[in-house]
């Protein structure tokens, strides 16, 4: 018996090591303030840059309409804006992983993605469009002109089911990265890049080489925050943010920012 | 306490054994089985994978792998050659186009090659294949042209001298005495650099991928994307060890036998 015990006292010394390896566990403060998996910060995944959503400033720091607010939100919670740049396919799924707290990543609210996280209120209403190149811009202003054309949608978004759904009669090419999507664009390897229209929008703008020459309006779409299913301390937290933030101007403000001024 | 060199070397090797059994134990104890083959292995979600996993995806894979190999491979005989060259600016001209292709990572190349060149000249690639072989097989040929180096270096000299002597030209020495020797040298590197490129194959699909061109690992990351579980990813690396553990076999028996010849 006095084996048994010695060994497993033993193996429970190993286990800790083991386990101290691991890197940090999720603490719970005794205070009842808000824990997240990095004391003191709220760590947010995100598919970024996003433009104008979530994206780097020329300081390297992060901004956009997401970020705005959930900054907003987590310094009412003296907490600390903290990114993690994640690949947006099963971005949802990262919260869960341990990987962040929450996920700010331009993310529509689907049934499919809610049984696998936990979803706050809207924040945002989106919908899908197409960015073709400015000379093809007269042509293709419907999906069924794209027939036998490639369109480019980025892998893991509302987008991309949209696209298998609605542009059967053309060829569908995944990307990783919006980035990619504008590149292939531009490089002609497709004729247009399906996806939520304000980034679309965006890159229109920027670049003055293409245009977005098809709005699906009605088929909205809405953002929403993703936390760790059963994290409803978080999750409270963050609909009365957004609540906040849109009873005290703040939303109005940040709204403007981006998509009026 | 005086201990024999040989015993410290035992006990030495006992303390290891022990500590690769207790660490052994403590993660087949600690793991959750039940939650493990949950989220990484559900049989219904493996069933699932097939055919399409082998018949389009690992199809791709073997397609882009082989294209780029021959690409690599005749490329990398021709720079490793003009290394060799007695010619100034062959040298020089392969020795800087093995630098940059070896010192820029392939995700790189692929960005820069795929989408970089047709915007710049405007010319398109004719086909997804050939967009993910090309930049596959430029960057192989620098790899290979450096392993094919070293086996013709390794051919002793007296055989291209013995050659000449007999009245050989430079080139029918190289093509019928000098290559074949180097052959034996250098096919157990390139089989190995074989079956990096399969792994390397996962790249391509940064510059976008179509149903049909899908290759394993993207295959793999779109089925954990459709069933929100990791059990697709698992299988991909299966099939993945499946192409490669028989040619790393392959290379371990050949390595073998060549040591057994040059006995």
């Amino acid at each position: 018996m006095a084996r048994t015990t010695r060994l497993l006292a033993s193996l429970a010394a190993l286990s800790f090591v083991v386990a101290s390896c691991g890197g940090s566990d999720s603490s719970t403060t005794s205070d009842g303030a808000l824990s997240t998996i990095a004391e003191g910060k709220l760590t947010v995944c995100s598919d970024a840059p996003y433009e104008p959503f979530e994206f780097q400033d020329k300081d390297g720091v992060w901004t956009g309409f997401d970020m705005d607010i959930v900054r907003k939100i987590a310094e009412a919670n003296s907490l600390e804006l903290e990114v993690s740049v994640q690949p947006f396919d099963g971005i949802w799924l990262a919260p869960a992983a341990g990987t962040c707290d929450m996920v700010a990543s331009s993310l529509t609210n689907t049934p499919e993605r809610a049984k696998a996280a936990a979803f706050t209120d809207s924040y945002f209403d989106a919908f899908q469009s197409v960015l073709v190149r400015s000379d093809d811009a007269a042509k293709y202003t419907t999906l069924e002109s794209l027939a036998g054309k490639t369109i480019a949608v980025q892998t893991g978004t509302t987008g991309e089911t949209f696209a298998k759904e609605n542009a059967t009669s053309s060829t569908i090419q995944s990307f990783d990265e919006a980035s990619a999507m504008f590149l292939a664009l531009e490089s002609g390897q497709v004729d247009g890049v399906l996806q939520d229209y304000l980034i679309n929008k965006e890159r229109a703008d920027k670049q003055g080489t293409s245009a977005v020459s098809i709005k699906f309006e009605d088929t909205p779409e809405q953002y929403g925050f993703a936390v760790q299913t059963g994290n409803t301390a978080l999750l409270e937290v963050l609909n009365k943010g957004i609540a906040t933030l849109k009873d005290d101007g703040s939303y109005k403000t940040i709204y403007d920012k981006y998509f009026i001024g | 306490m005086a201990l024999s060199k040989r015993k410290k070397a035992m006990y030495m090797r006992y303390v290891m054994y022990i500590v690769s059994i207790a660490i052994l134990i403590v993660v087949i104890l600690f793991i959750d089985w039940g939650r493990l083959g949950n989220a990484m292995f559900r049989w219904n979600i493996v069933k699932d994978q097939f055919p399409n996993i082998l018949t389009k995806a690992a199809k791709n894979t073997v397609v882009f792998t082989v294209l780029g190999f021959t690409g690599g491979i005749s490329f990398g005989l021709l720079f490793a050659l003009m290394r060799l060259s007695t010619i100034r600016p062959y040298r020089w001209f392969a020795a800087t186009y093995i630098e940059i292709f070896r010192g820029i990572p392939l995700l790189v190349t692929l960005l820069i090659l795929g989408f970089g060149i047709p915007i710049a000249t405007g010319w398109h690639w004719p086909n997804p294949y050939l967009q993910g072989a090309i930049p596959l097989s430029l960057v192989a040929s620098a790899y290979m042209a450096e392993t094919i180096r070293a086996g013709i270096e390794a051919v002793p000299k007296g055989q291209m001298e013995a050659a000449r002597s007999l009245g050989m030209s430079y080139a029918r020495a190289m093509i019928t005495i000098i290559i074949p020797q180097a052959l034996r040298i250098i096919v157990p590197p390139l089989t190995n650099e074989f079956v990096l490129l399969i792994k390397d194959t996962s790249l391509i699909s940064v510059l976008g991928v179509t149903a049909a061109t899908k290759d394993l690992a993207r295959f793999g990351r779109d089925g954990v994307n459709q069933t929100a579980n990791a059990t697709p990813l698992i299988v991909a690396g299966l099939v993945y060890l499946a192409m490669t553990l028989p040619l790393t076999q392959l290379v371990a028996w050949m390595e073998r036998r060549t040591k057994a010849a040059s006995r």
